[in-house]
């Protein structure tokens, strides 16, 4: 056998070896990978409406046993109504916190620009259609230190009691400030803005842009809940 | 005293402290840059790249007389990465959170120039057993400074170990605050600069 034939013969059992011990490995693991990536949407859903603290050490099991108890998830329809199901191209996914077999929250999904990248998150609104319940990040390529800090304990925690309304009353999204919000917003609209982070502005901008477009596409929802009491249809 | 002797064992000891890698070959500094702002992730990551240098430094030695010369360096390759995402695939198995805070860097060990450097200068010439106790001695190496810069960069920049808070409240009340400085990259800069420093001014002595 030629030299030449040799290595070509050689690459290849090599690449035959690797290529089944990895498939083997992609494959006997897949089950629990998937679970990980869906237990951790879970946890930031259940975050996003304070039920789940940081380094709190909970196992999988509890994760998914108190989003089961607390948690539903429906689609809203062209329409703005809540169904259970839709195949509506453009149907919103929308989550519900359900206490006491009625909605405290609504949990909205957060995917804004980011400075580096995108921010994936969860945004949950009180079942007064107004205030901020919580706000949480799973995702996003932010500066640690900076721009990271966005999923940082300190800043989600100051999203909530704000407001997305203005004093009258009308839609005024919730937005971050560039600095202290005492120093540099109007006393008035102070309800709708959460203390920038320093060095981050840009990150701050892009979020504020993210978190307007997603309230705004939820409007009919959180008119809905403005105008009184909502019942979940059966079924999620 | 006989086993501290043994060509095996000086394979391990030595690229731990006296020939180490980050040190004294300046290799793999990006990620001891990357991902020692915490000692949970520092170690994680450290395991990972003991596991791959070990192991791809064991699989070559045992091979390294049916490899045809000119496609060597394919062949390493292609043992390294496969270790590599064997690893990573195991990381999101089981310690979601950390890979996902290790996120690309556990997959960029691949172009760690000690694996690589190891498997070409080591293993190649070198028995499988002595080959695997290098890897593992220059994982240890690597792991070392990578911990250490961890453990200066969480204590001072987050005033935490492990993620609890070691620095007491007392502290705080009274002025004393985290350096922020500590959580960015230029900070493991200087840290691994001084440490060089120690370390040369040590082994001179």
């Amino acid at each position: 056998m030629s030299d030449q034939l040799k290595s070509i013969a050689f690459t290849a059992l090599i690449a035959l070896v690797c290529s089944l011990l990895l498939t083997g490995a992609a494959t006997g693991l897949k089950d629990r990978k998937l679970r990980n990536v869906a237990v951790d949407r879970q946890k930031n859903i259940l975050k996003s409406v304070g039920l789940f603290k940081p380094n709190q050490p909970s196992t999988v099991a509890q994760i998914e046993q108190l989003y089961q108890d607390t948690i539903r998830c429906y689609a809203l329809d062209g329409a703005g109504r809540i169904v259970a199901g839709s195949s509506d191209a453009d149907a919103l996914p929308v989550c519900f916190y359900v206490k006491d077999n009625r909605p405290a929250a609504y949990i909205l999904p957060v995917d804004s620009r980011g400075l580096w990248g995108e921010i994936h998150g969860y945004m949950a609104i009180r079942s007064d259609g107004k205030t901020v319940a919580g706000f949480s990040v799973y995702s996003h390529n932010e500066t640690p230190g900076l721009g990271g800090e966005i999923e940082k304990p300190w800043f989600r925690q100051n999203f909530v009691g704000k407001q997305i309304v203005d004093a009258s009353g009308a839609f005024a999204a919730v937005g971050i400030a560039k600095g202290k919000v005492s120093e540099v917003i109007a006393a008035d609209r102070q309800a709708n803005y959460v203390d920038g982070i320093s060095g981050a502005t840009l990150t701050g901008r892009f979020l504020t842009d993210g978190l307007k477009a997603v309230l705004l596409d939820y409007g009919a929802l959180s008119k809905l809940f403005r105008s009184g009491p909502v019942s979940l249809p059966a079924g999620s | 005293m006989k086993m501290i002797q043994s060509p095996t064992f000086k394979a391990f000891s030595e690229p731990v402290v006296k020939n180490n890698p980050v040190f004294i070959q300046s290799l793999g500094i990006c990620s001891a840059l990357a991902v020692t702002v915490q000692l949970k992730t520092a170690i994680v990551m450290a395991l990972a790249m003991t596991f791959v240098t070990a192991f791809s430094s064991l699989t070559i030695s045992a091979m390294r007389q049916v490899i045809p010369r000119n496609v060597r360096m394919i062949v390493e390759l292609s043992v390294i990465a496969s270790l590599v995402i064997l690893a990573d695939e195991v990381l999101r198995a089981f310690f979601y959170d950390i890979s996902k805070q290790l996120s690309v860097f556990v997959g960029l060990i691949i172009t760690n120039c000690i694996v690589m450097g190891r498997a070409e200068t080591y293993a190649l010439g070198n028995p499988p057993l002595q080959s695997f106790m290098d890897g593992l001695g220059n994982g240890a190496g690597y792991g070392l400074v990578l911990v250490t810069v961890a453990f200066i960069r969480e204590l001072f920049g987050a005033g935490k170990l492990f993620g609890f808070s070691v620095v007491p409240q007392f502290f705080y009340d009274h002025g004393y605050m985290n350096m922020g400085f500590m959580q960015l990259a230029p900070a493991a800069f200087i840290i691994i600069g001084m440490l060089v420093w120690l370390q040369k001014s040590l082994m001179r002595g």
